[in-house]
């Protein structure tokens, strides 16, 4: 018999994510895209018996807006694990979104010279 | 006269003479009758003391064939006993390199998630793939715990729920099986592999031997002397003779062989056996569930347990970077003027906020943010080098440039 030290460690995630997910299928991207912002709606209590990943949501999203990218890297889970959680707790009422900030128009490349122009006299 | 005439006669008459020769045969007869009599006697004298000497030999010999025998089948037992030996050697050999590569899988597959898990259809195929690697490694860990061998070692302790939620992982039918109740227990670093391997055999064995779509259930209870997990089944149940098996398998008085196992190999209380004997918890299968089937309850001691609580995935503040990294890709075109002209201060500290709040899990929380002001802060900057600046101003000119691209290609999609 081999002596514990010769033991390999072992590496990988110890709850698989479909066990996370239940085995359901994964919602699509369009509610909650990577730089959705969401949080926990004011005033409400978590749903009895929460998994140990809706608690980490609910301890994560309590204290402002955080993007579906950040919840599921704070999670260590991927996107689409983060995403169905969060489904369910949009589905339950828990949960507050703010789509994306519009992306920028795109500015005169003369302007954006000025403004290096002008930092480069302030600062440079 | 007349007399001596007939004696005469009588003498000469064919009947005396007949009567002399019977004699004399008569006498020639008993006498080699009696030589051979004599003869016959010590030939049986000899025969019998033939007899008995073989006798005394047959007896020794019935001895020595059966020191030999004795010898034979010791022999035969050591040989086999080597055999076993050999063979879970060879086993074992090959099997740790198969645990070890269905770990190094099961972590390939895990950044293949983390990395493509904003897509469902890829997310899906890769838990797919992740699901036969688990139960795999599983496998692979049945055999070597067989062979005498080691399941590998976590460095970490695990909160009870999430040892049953792993063991959950291990099986083909993991979506029949709901886990009930929370501890606040972990299981001791060192015997979290065994629980979760042990536990993934006993719903192997509730989820194969019901109904297709019963559920099974797992639940956690705390008693007096541990931390009880009790799997229990709406199947039908084991018959008297199988209980027997399973509680010898259950409690192994001595190494069980692998070829004892059956073609295909039934091994789930065999290796549910060894490991607990060998961790020192106990696993009993001998009573009923409130559904009729079989109940399984895997009894954790105090000793393995701890109230420590599990430390956060060492993964997640790595990847939470890695995704940080990734982000800017998308989120470049994302727009609002902000990172124009952020105060300093506020980008400095934006990424790690100073004395960060955590949660009671241990990850950093962030605070809401105050409004986002576009007037350029009136405390003075830091003092920086010419290099640095022009660095900056370099990052600063390429970002926009990189936000144009992408916004040319990904714009749609955040329209």
């Amino acid at each position: 018999m081999t002596a514990p030290g010769e033991e390999q460690a072992v590496n990988s995630g110890f709850v698989r994510s479909y066990v996370i997910t239940g085995g359901r299928g994964l919602p699509d991207a369009e509610e909650l895209s990577l730089v959705t912002l969401v949080t926990i709606a004011p005033e409400r209590q978590p749903p009895p018996n929460p998994s140990p990943e809706v608690r980490a949501i609910w301890d994560l999203c309590s204290g402002g807006y955080l993007s579906v990218a950040e919840v599921a890297g704070h999670l260590g889970q991927p996107v689409g694990v983060a995403r169905l959680l969060l489904n369910d707790l949009a589905e339950q009422g828990h949960l507050m979104r703010r789509k994306a900030p519009p992306p920028a128009q795109l500015v005169d490349r003369k302007i954006l010279e000025e403004v290096l122009h002008g930092l480069h006299v302030r600062f440079g | 006269m007349a007399l001596e005439v007939s004696l005469m006669t009588f003498a000469q008459g064919p009947l005396l003479w007949a009567l002399v020769v019977v004699a004399l045969v008569a006498v020639g007869a008993v006498l080699r009758a009696r030589r051979t009599n004599i003869g016959l006697r010590r030939q049986n004298a000899e025969l019998h003391q033939q007899r008995d000497v073989l006798q005394r030999q047959r007896d020794e010999l019935h001895v020595a064939y059966a020191g030999l025998t004795h010898q034979h089948s010791a022999e035969l037992a050591e040989v086999r006993k080597d055999a076993e030996e050999e063979t879970k050697a060879v086993l074992k050999a090959a099997v740790r390199t198969l645990q070890g590569l269905a770990d190094e899988q099961q972590v390939v597959i895990e950044n293949a998630q983390r990395k493509y898990g904003d897509d469902p259809g890829i997310l899906a195929d890769l838990m797919a793939i992740d699901h036969a690697n688990s139960q795999f490694g599983r496998r692979a860990q049945g055999i070597a715990v067989l062979c005498g061998g080691w399941l590998g070692r976590r460095e970490t302790v695990a909160s009870v729920f999430d040892v049953a939620r792993s063991a959950q992982g291990r099986i083909r039918q993991f979506d029949r099986v709901r886990v009930n109740g929370q501890v606040n227990f972990s299981v001791v670093s060192r015997a979290v592999e065994p629980v979760a391997v042990v536990l993934a055999e006993l719903l192997a064995n509730a989820t194969n031997y019901s109904a297709p779509g019963a559920p099974v259930e797992i639940n956690i209870q705390a008693v007096p002397t541990g931390v009880c997990l009790i799997v229990d089944d709406a199947g039908l149940g084991m018959g008297q003779e199988e209980k027997d098996r399973a509680a010898a398998l259950l409690a192994p008085q001595a190494a069980i062989s692998v070829s004892s196992l059956g073609i295909p190999p039934q091994f789930g209380f065999a290796v549910s056996g060894l490991l607990a004997a060998r961790y020192g918890f106990k696993v009993s299968v001998d009573s009923v569930s409130p559904y009729g089937g079989v109940r399984a309850v895997v009894l954790l001691p105090d000793e393995l347990l701890t109230g420590d609580v599990p430390s956060p995935p060492p993964v997640a503040a790595e990847h939470h970077d890695a995704d940080v990294a990734a982000l800017p890709r998308r989120q470049a075109p994302a727009p609002s003027p902000t990172p124009l002209f952020p105060p300093v201060a506020q980008s400095a500290a934006a990424p790690q906020p100073i004395g960060p709040a955590t949660t009671s899990g241990g990850l950093p929380k962030r605070r809401r943010k105050s409004p986002v002001s576009v007037v350029p802060s009136t405390e003075p900057g830091p003092v920086r080098s010419n290099e640095e600046t022009a660095s900056r101003l370099g990052a600063f000119q390429r970002g926009t440039r990189s936000g144009r691209d992408t916004t040319t290609m990904e714009g749609p999609e955040f329209q």
